[in-house]
């Protein structure tokens, strides 16, 4: 192995193996012949672990750092009610948006309200180690019930969904990742449409035409239209109405959620329901 | 024996150094922000790259980190490997062709091979549909990215230097 290592014949031998075993991977995957997820299910499983161990030894530093040894407890159940109000706060949510459905079906007709569901917990225990990365990995998987396509949320609204699941282990692509799309409702105005990551911190919205009646503050919510995310979580807040790029206006969104401060999520663990938006716009 | 348990002990001794970088960098970038504009992953490639001058020993450790690197990322497996390979089997070369002593160099080649990993990041997501096409925002990114890995570069080649002449 030293050998083979110290040798520097074989360098360009080496890269070119190295280049084509990463290009076949690439290729497997794009084309979808080939299911590589079980390569990548299989380091998160060998590679979560480890991340577990470096985020519960900070957070034990951070912990004892900014509190008393003997306050742990304390510590836990102000960790417990947090979760729980965040539970509460979100159905809060839920019931208030409810309540405005009602009052437009009364006047147009009886649709049924979207649930929550059931939801589980989770831990976020680190981010994606690209730069340019816009996922997080939490420290529930499938034996929570968690799998591909589990929506992520908080009480402050949508954080992503589940892109890789392993036993114990799952990542999120967040919201603003460059590939994510949410179907979205102009809270006010009840203007559907379907908003995008951008890579950044901020989403965009796609294809809004001029005659849009979109303004600056509007509160935007989910659709369900996209059968990922449920009807009513909050989204964002339009930051800009721009100018015409092309054929469509540029329409910057501040999304609800912090995404740099996320420490606990609610994962989504039971199928959507079907959501009939057919009384939207 | 006494050879195999010396090189099992070096093959240890880097794998426990690539996942722990990859590890540590998921964690600090989440729990402090500024750590985000790190690619602590690709300043190792190229430590490595430069400091041990060995290609086929760069590409491996470059392949590797970048594959633990896709491992928890949302890019498709692959697409950090590739690019690490390259970036590795180039600072391998530029280590022994060049002079790479000098802290100025070090910081110039590691901001140029950030601004390279990036754009091969971004190519192969365009190529495979896992990122959208290049704004000034990405670029912007990308220029961040580099002065601080120069930076956290000259200090680690520092670092680096001082050991090796305390030992020597």
């Amino acid at each position: 192995m030293r050998t083979v290592i110290a040798s520097k014949k074989p360098a360009w031998i080496t890269l070119a193996v190295a280049l084509v075993i990463h290009t076949l991977l690439l290729s497997a995957q794009t084309s979808k012949q080939f299911d590589t997820s079980f390569v990548r299910i299989w380091l998160l499983a060998s590679l979560g672990p480890f991340e577990k161990i470096v985020d519960v030894s900070v957070e034990g530093i951070e912990n004892i750092w900014s509190g008393y040894i003997g306050l742990i407890h304390v510590h836990r159940d102000n960790e417990k009610l947090i979760a729980e109000n965040a539970r509460l706060r979100m159905e809060g949510i839920q019931k208030a948006e409810d309540a405005l459905e009602l009052i437009r079906l009364r006047q147009m007709m009886a649709l049924q309200a979207t649930p929550i569901g059931k939801t589980v917990v989770a831990r976020v225990i680190g981010k994606d180690p690209s730069p340019s990365g816009r996922s997080l990995t939490i420290d529930k998987g499938i034996k929570s019930g968690i799998g591909l396509g589990s929506t992520i949320i908080t009480h402050d609204g949508v954080v992503g969904r589940v892109i890789i699941s392993s036993d114990d282990y799952s990542i999120v692509q967040l919201i603003i990742d460059s590939q994510s799309a949410v179907g979205f409702i102009v809270r006010s105005s009840r203007r559907l449409g379907i908003l995008k990551g951008t890579g950044g911190a901020e989403l965009e919205m796609a294809f809004i035409d001029d005659d849009n009646d979109i303004k600056q503050g509007d509160d935007l919510i989910t659709s369900g239209q996209d059968q990922i995310y449920p009807k009513g979580l909050p989204l964002g807040v339009v930051l800009s109405v721009g100018p015409k790029l092309g054929n469509f206006k540029v329409v910057r969104i501040r999304p609800s959620v912090n995404f740099g401060r996320l420490e606990e999520v609610l994962c989504m663990t039971e199928h959507l329901p079907e959501v009939d938006t057919g009384q939207a716009q | 024996m006494k050879d195999r348990i010396t090189t099992y002990g070096i093959i240890g001794k880097f794998a426990i150094s690539l996942i722990a970088v990859v590890v540590i960098q998921g964690i600090l970038a989440y729990r402090i922000r500024v750590f985000g504009y790190f690619d602590l992953p690709l300043i190792l490639s190229i430590y490595y790259g430069f400091t041990l001058g060995r290609p086929v020993a760069s590409v491996v450790i470059g392949s590797s980190i970048g594959l633990l690197q896709d491992s928890l990322s949302n890019v498709p497996m692959g697409t950090n490997g590739f690019s690490k390979t390259l970036i590795g089997y180039l600072a391998a070369t530029a280590g022994s062709k060049f002079d790479v002593d000098l802290p100025v160099t070090r910081g110039i080649a590691i901001f140029l091979f950030t601004l390279g990993d990036g754009f091969l990041v971004n190519i192969l997501g365009n190529m495979t549909g896992s990122t959208s096409s290049l704004t000034g925002n990405t670029i912007w990114n990308w220029l961040t990215v580099g002065v601080f890995n120069a930076l956290l570069g000259m200090l680690m080649f520092g670092y680096h230097d001082r050991v090796t002449r305390a030992i020597s």
